[in-house]
């Protein structure tokens, strides 16, 4: 693989461009699932090809071809510096200086997940499902993933970079229908579960078997419970629900492309602007985010990024200003600030983007969820996220949990179903007056963020603790 | 090698199972654009084999996009494998049958042709005619063909193109939307377009705030477009109908939306984006989802078929997605009568004018709630008619309610792309009508209008 990328890289530099990368990439994937008993996915896949991306005066072009062969490698090249040529430069784009490096990287695992076998996989996904079982509950799922990349980056500044790396995850949940009412509960994260760089030991940390009997109940009692009323009011929101707020509140906004609007086509611009560095009141003085690609088990973990530059951790918001935000070597150039390190591509045949790593909520130095609720005379305790929507500048937001309970004097009280909470960013978090310590801190892998045209789904993780909001807008109703 | 000869290849190393190849090779070019300059130019050739092997009441399913004959035989090793390791399951479907299929347009030489010289330049045509903004969006072109043959004889094979243009016309304080979408890319006029977006954009300036609560409006064929695509998920599948998320769960044969709303999903119309089959090799067929207001059907494939003991419909998904069950992916809307949307804003008088949706989102399937975002291009509509612009609002609908009175919809229908291009490409669209509704439930404010 290595003498395709510089075969590729080479040809690109005899087309004409100035700047050449290429990436080589091997990856499988196992996806195994079982709804009410029975196998519903059980598949195998595997795909490889190489990805090239050049500057030619002044303009990028990426082409990709399937075959890792030197006629795929060199064709992609020559099509990319094609493509660049048509697009046409207007303005130079400069590149944040890199020192180019050489290095590997392999994700730590202490059982791969691919020497698991499917039937023993199958099994676990059938045990967890078994319990699930619960009279009220009418549709029960459970679902295990295993992934292995190999990439190899060569870049004609001389970077040269191999990675390997193992991802696994999985995830139960449980449906109950009585009524017209329809009620989900789900471990240890809906839409597919949670994820993390690391061996099959993650998936058997999960405890999706222990924790089943909890989620069936759950989903049966949601049947029985109160819409959540209307109003404004404090809120505790558990650390998974944690995340994904973090996620589309901080992650997304802070991205430098989006704040220079080359992603306004799709996923949309930002609220920030480049002169908002060091300045904006992101938040209450308790917030502290930081972007973590060197995160232990982080789905965003990497030696160096899809431009060869090199892993680090960086301040996002500092005690609830502004410090940072996730960049490439253009879009670093352009601010004329740090050096990007947060570009990755979803496979050989995607161009990289500037995309979350590993973006993490601060805890406090201690403190308990129910030290959060203790505080609390009258609110609500969310968990879990159901739906999400935030618009296109990041701003005005509303998610809903699968489920919640009141607060009563310091005390959880009635459940509650069909849950929402909606804000507006800056305000929302601004509002922050508790957050739990590192004993509710969980780190969450998600597999489903979507950006990019053609579309891209990037794998990243969040560590969020507990956190506590005052006058929030809670229960929309349609 | 043509795509089918790539699936009986697959199939042969299959020998002695029930087997099914299928082949998804694409060739495309997307010129993505912002400020009016191209920034990401991506293209892809890809082929992807997928082979699916039932053995004993089991299926395994594996894929690579390697075909030389060595890899294939991998393939097939691997997907035994995969076969064995399941539990069995008595219900499975046999491999669909050798059937006749419908004849369908949507091959056009010319889009196949396009070079990546010609997708930029296409770009470039739609750059220039916004002049007075920054240009946002693409071009893209591709071509696709998909073959599938199986032990039971099937043998499937379709060559589909696509052309899409995007455009976002935006500045500081301003943007406005436009897109279209065909398989044929002599149907897409990029100067129109992005005129079209440009003109949006200039009426936008001024934004002005808008008190939640329920308003009429008037919803662009974009907008209408976005709304159905995500309560088609939970609604219009037979998956969710036999689970009992579907709105129409206990409601087919009742009256369930205005009289003027007739919904289907026709992938065979050569308005749309024509497929001859679905990934199972069942041939596409026209199916009514709503007729006059009535809930009449849900889409099937062979799996939920046999447990609701139908037939297919022709909707199901590749293997890897088919968890989700079966989709229209081919939505169809019944125009009206109304010969603008001016017209339609007249008959709402007073309430909002939306020309898209940003993020959409389910909120509650059984009850078809949906909170999202308006974007490029939302106004106040007074005395009938589209006035001042508004900031992006959040809405949150049962769009069962928006869709109980409606006072009318316009004859004229567009092509809306409804495929961001995630995976292998497989272009989806809707054919729609503007559309007035009596009740959209404005729960929020937002963003601005512009970059």
């Amino acid at each position: 693989m290595r003498t395709l990328c510089v075969t590729a890289v080479e040809a690109a530099l005899a087309a004409g461009a100035t700047y050449a990368d290429a990436r080589a990439v091997r990856r499988r994937t196992q996806q195994v699932a079982t709804k009410n008993g029975r196998v519903e996915t059980l598949n195998d896949a595997e795909s490889e090809g190489i990805g090239v991306r050049v500057l030619v005066d002044g303009a990028w072009g990426f082409a990709s071809d399937r075959r890792l062969e030197d006629a795929g490698a060199a064709a992609a090249a020559r099509r990319a510096c094609a493509f660049a040529r048509a697009a046409g430069g207007r303005t130079a784009r400069a590149l944040a200086p890199l020192e180019s490096r050489r290095g590997a990287y392999r994700t730590p695992f202490e059982q791969d997940p691919f020497d698991v076998t499917l039937s023993e996989k199958v099994d676990l996904c059938l045990r967890a499902e078994a319990a699930l079982t619960h009279e009220n509950v009418t549709l029960t799922k459970a679902s295990v993933r295993a992934l292995r990349e190999h990439k190899l980056f060569v870049s004609s500044e001389g970077a040269e970079i191999e990675h390997e790396r193992v991802e696994c995850g999985g995830g139960v949940d449980a449906v109950a229908v009585a009524n017209g009412l329809y009620q989900a509960r789900s471990y240890p994260s809906a839409f597919g579960g949670s994820s993390a760089q690391a061996g099959w030991e993650y998936v058997e940390r999960l405890g999706l078997e222990r924790e089943a009997p909890r989620v069936a109940e759950q989903a049966a009692a949601l049947l029985l419970a109160d819409p959540c009323p209307a109003g404004l009011t404090t809120i505790v929101i558990d650390s998974e629900q944690m995340a994904l707020q973090v996620h589309e509140s901080v992650g997304h906004p802070t991205e430098l492309d989006r704040v220079y609007g080359t992603e306004a086509a799709y996923a949309g611009t930002s609220f920030l602007e480049p002169a908002d560095l060091d300045r904006l009141p992101y938040g209450s003085e308790l917030m502290n985010v930081t972007a973590d690609a060197t995160t232990p088990g982080g789905l965003g973990t990497f030696a160096f990024d899809d431009e060869g530059v090199p892993a680090s951790r960086e301040p996002i918001v500092e005690s609830g200003v502004l410090r940072g935000f996730l960049s490439s070597r253009e879009t670093a150039a352009t601010l004329g600030s740090g050096r990007g390190g947060s570009m990755r591509a979803e496979s050989w045949n995607r161009m990289p983007l500037v995309r979350m790593t590993n973006l993490h909520l601060e805890p406090a130095e201690h403190g308990t969820l129910e030290e959060l609720i203790a505080d609390v005379t009258d609110g609500l305790y969310l968990e879990q996220n159901r739906s999400w929507s935030i618009d296109d500048k990041r701003l005005n937001f509303q998610f809903g949990t699968q489920i919640a309970w009141e607060i009563r004097n310091g005390r959880l009280g009635r459940m509650l179903r069909d849950a929402t909470y909606t804000g507006v960013t800056p305000i929302f978090w601004g509002s922050l007056d508790a957050l739990g310590g590192p004993e509710t801190w969980v780190l969450y892998g998600l597999t489903n963020c979507g950006k990019g045209q053609p579309g891209q789904l990037a794998h990243v993780s969040h560590g969020a603790p507990a956190a506590r909001f005052r006058d929030v807008q809670v229960g929309v109703q349609a | 090698m043509t795509a089918l000869d790539v699936a009986e290849a697959a199939l042969r190393h299959a020998a002695g199972d029930d087997a099914e190849a299928i082949v998804h090779a694409e060739r495309s070019g997307l010129a993505r654009f912002a400020a009016s300059s191209i920034h990401q130019p991506t293209l892809i050739d890809d082929v992807l084999v997928q082979l699916t092997v039932l053995r004993d009441g089991r299926l395994g399913v594996a894929t690579t996009n390697r075909i030389d004959d060595g890899s294939l035989a991998e393939l097939a090793r691997r997907a035994r494998d995969v076969a064995d390791s399941a539990s069995p399951d008595d219900d499975l479907p046999l491999l669909a049958p050798p059937a006749e299929l419908p004849a369908v347009d949507g091959f056009d030489e010319e889009t196949a042709s396009l070079d990546p010289a010609e997708q930029a330049s296409l770009a470039a045509r739609a750059i220039a005619a916004t002049p007075a903004a920054s240009a946002y969006g693409f071009f893209t072109s591709g071509e696709v063909e998909l073959a599938i043959a199986s032990t039971s004889g099937l043998e499937a094979v379709q060559r589909f193109t696509d052309a899409t243009l995007l455009v976002i016309a935006a500045a500081e304080d301003a943007s406005g939307y436009a897109e279209r979408t065909s398989w044929r890319v002599g149907e897409i006029d990029p100067t129109a377009v992005a005129r079209e977006a440009a003109e949006k954009a200039g009426r936008t300036r001024g934004a002005g705030e808008l008190e939640p609560g329920r308003y009429a409006a008037v919803l662009e064929p974009y907008a209408v477009s976005d709304l159905l695509q995500y309560f088609s998920y939970d609604v219009f599948s037979g998956l969710a109908l036999l689970e009992e998320r579907s709105f129409f769960a206990d409601r087919l044969g009742e009256k369930v939306f205005d009289g003027k709303i007739s919904i289907a999903d026709d992938s065979l119309d050569p308005q749309g984006l024509p497929k001859a089959f679905d990934f199972e090799g069942t041939p596409k067929r026209r199916v009514e989802l709503v007729e006059s207001g009535i809930a009449r059907g849900v889409v099937w494939d062979r799996r939920t078929a046999a447990r609701a003991g139908t037939e297919s419909t022709g909707h199901a998904l590749s293997a890897r997605d088919r968890g989700l069950g079966p989709l229209p992916l081919a939505l169809s809307v019944s125009a009206g009568d109304a010969e603008s949307v001016e017209e339609l804003a007249e008959l709402v008088g007073d309430g909002i004018y939306i020309t898209r949706l940003h993020y959409v989102n389910v909120v509650s399937p059984r009850d078809g709630v949906l909170t999202g975002m308006t974007r490029d291009g939302t106004f106040r509509i007074r005395d009938g008619k589209i006035g001042k612009p508004l900031v992006n609002l959040r809405f949150t609908v049962a769009v069962p309610e928006l869709l109980a009175d409606v006072p009318g919809l316009t004859r004229a229908r567009l092509l809306v792309n409804q495929s961001d291009f995630y995976d292998e490409r497989y272009p989806t669209a809707a054919l729609v009508p503007a559309l007035a509704t009596a009740a959209f439930h404005v729960t929020g404010t937002g963003s601005r209008p512009g970059i």
